[in-house]
């Protein structure tokens, strides 16, 4: 995970960070800064004039952006995914 | 979790914001109807913008700006004529459009007066409520919800919240709060305070769903020990968008009214109407109004009753919740789910269209699903319903446990054949 001193070498974000120094900054400012920033259907920015929208929320170990486009409106959930783990049937 | 922006993207209200022009395109009740027995005018508030509502002599209701766009005197305390209001200042007088029709003191032959038009809105009355819509013309039809036109008793508790309307909402997709702060946090303040909390909350939910619909969005559950094939699976009941949410079960159906009267404000009014099977009571020209308290003399919120609860959660997450320090998970996805149903209507209200739930054909009355049949414990749950609620603060409350109590009676009297 970033610290606060990495966020400068990042790409910039459009969006404002909340206050560096108060709780879940450094958290934050990672989850600001690696969600989705394409609509996977069309293309279209999601950022760009806060047109789209990416809600994140967790299951288990998985970090799940609830997403919605303002171009194309598709909507679904965009799973970052850090470690692919399966299961084998019984056999 | 949001940024910054698209927090204050979907909280703010005030005109000219994407939110605030949404919502717009909604009626809103701001006032009830024994509010002008005494008085023709009052001051109220809608969407951070302050305004003077009227009651003519032979009745109709106007909406206009509350401060006179003269020398910004209150027309609150102007004369009332049937065709507007004029300002009691200096005489000015504006129809129910805000068009300036007499200023007294000016000369007659300068076109002074045709250049002068205030804010206004529509107003009408529905449910013994004063509705009002304070958006681009044509307004949209009033719509009539069934809790609001059918009959039965009805009882309407307000009050008035300090924080954000969205928070509120919010709530209504978070169905396992229900379980928590009104069954295991109940119990729990019941176990040390020393009494007995209802036990209809407390069961576990095995699985919630979430459905877009024609008004807004269906939730259903199947709570422990029941099937899909219960009420609160099969009908569900609805989050009316973008600020009601109906709910209701044996007899009692509810439409929880969450008004935006500006950023960190919200009116918020239970309304109740109590008809159950078997049940028998008079005719009511209106509905009885009570507020219902959620701080003590202390300054500490008032939680043993399940509309106090919610004040609480919602009072204290902040006048606006600060939404980039949230973790949301599994059971959030509902949340997720109407944050997206608004951007959408900002959107469709930003291409020029009507946004969901707009009601454009004339009608008697909208039916809304509700879950009826409460898993054959009718009596408990009106019981709790009656004492555990905010219905505790009803004057009227000795008399509703009476109608349910017989109601039920009758109801076994004529199961039995009797």
């Amino acid at each position: 995970m970033p610290d606060l001193d990495d966020v400068g070498t990042l790409p910039p974000d459009p969006h404002r960070l909340p206050p560096s120094g108060e709780w879940f900054a450094a958290d934050a400012a990672r989850h600001l800064l690696d969600r989705p920033r394409h609509c996977p259907m069309c293309g279209a920015s999601l950022l760009e004039d806060m047109h789209g929208m990416s809600v994140e929320y967790w299951r288990a170990d998985e970090r799940v952006f609830f997403t919605w486009c303002w171009s194309c409106e598709w909507t679904g959930e965009i799973v970052k995914i850090d470690r692919v783990v399966t299961s084998e049937p019984e056999h | 979790m949001l940024t910054v922006e698209q927090n204050e993207e979907l909280t703010r209200v005030g005109p000219g914001t994407p939110m605030g022009e949404l919502l717009r395109r909604y009626w809103y009740p701001i006032a009830f109807e024994q509010d002008f027995d005494d008085r023709p005018t009052k001051s109220v508030r809608l969407l951070s913008e302050d305004w003077t509502l009227y009651k003519t002599p032979s009745g109709r209701y106007g909406i206009v700006a509350e401060h006179c766009p003269h020398r910004r005197a209150s027309l609150t305390y102007g004369v009332v004529h049937e065709d507007g209001i004029r300002c009691g200042y200096h005489g000015w007088k504006f129809d129910f459009d805000g068009q300036c029709m007499e200023q007294p003191a000016e000369a007659e032959n300068q076109n002074f007066r045709e250049r002068v038009r205030t804010k206004s809105g529509q107003a009408q009355t529905m449910g013994g409520m004063v509705w009002v819509y304070l958006g681009p013309l044509p307004e949209p039809e009033l719509p009539r919800f069934d809790v609001f036109v059918q009959d039965g008793v009805r009882d309407v508790g307000y009050s008035t919240i300090p924080c954000n309307w969205l928070q509120i909402m919010e709530n209504s997709v978070d169905p396992h709060h229900v379980e928590w702060l009104h069954g295991y946090y109940f119990e729990f303040l019941g176990r040390t305070q020393g009494f007995e909390a209802p036990k209809s909350f407390q069961k576990p939910h095995v699985k919630v769903a979430f459905d877009e619909m024609e008004w807004g969005i269906l939730k259903r559950r199947v709570l422990q020990g029941h099937s899909e094939e219960d009420d609160d699976w099969k009908i569900g009941h609805p989050l009316v968008f973008p600020f009601y949410m109906r709910v209701g079960g044996a007899g009692i159906d509810q439409m929880q009214i969450r008004v935006p009267i500006d950023d960190t404000t919200t009116w918020k009014l239970f309304y109740s109407l109590h008809h159950p099977d078997f049940g028998v009571w008079e005719p009511q020209a209106r509905p009885v109004v009570y507020e219902y308290l959620w701080k003590d003399e202390q300054g500490r919120f008032i939680t043993d009753y399940i509309e106090g609860q919610d004040v609480m959660a919602w009072v204290s997450q902040g006048a606006i919740t600060d939404r980039t320090q949230e973790h949301l998970g599994r059971s959030d996805v509902g949340v997720a789910l109407l944050r997206k149903m608004f951007k959408e209507n900002i959107k469709r209200v930003q291409e020029g269209l009507d946004p969901l739930g707009t009601v454009r054909e004339p009608h008697e009355v909208i039916v809304l699903p509700c879950e009826k049949n409460k898993f054959g414990a009718e009596r408990e749950f009106a019981e709790a319903w009656l004492t555990g609620g905010s219905s505790r603060y009803s004057p009227i409350q000795k008399e509703l446990l009476e109608l349910h109590r017989d109601a039920i009676a009758a109801k076994d009297r004529a199961a039995a054949g009797a």
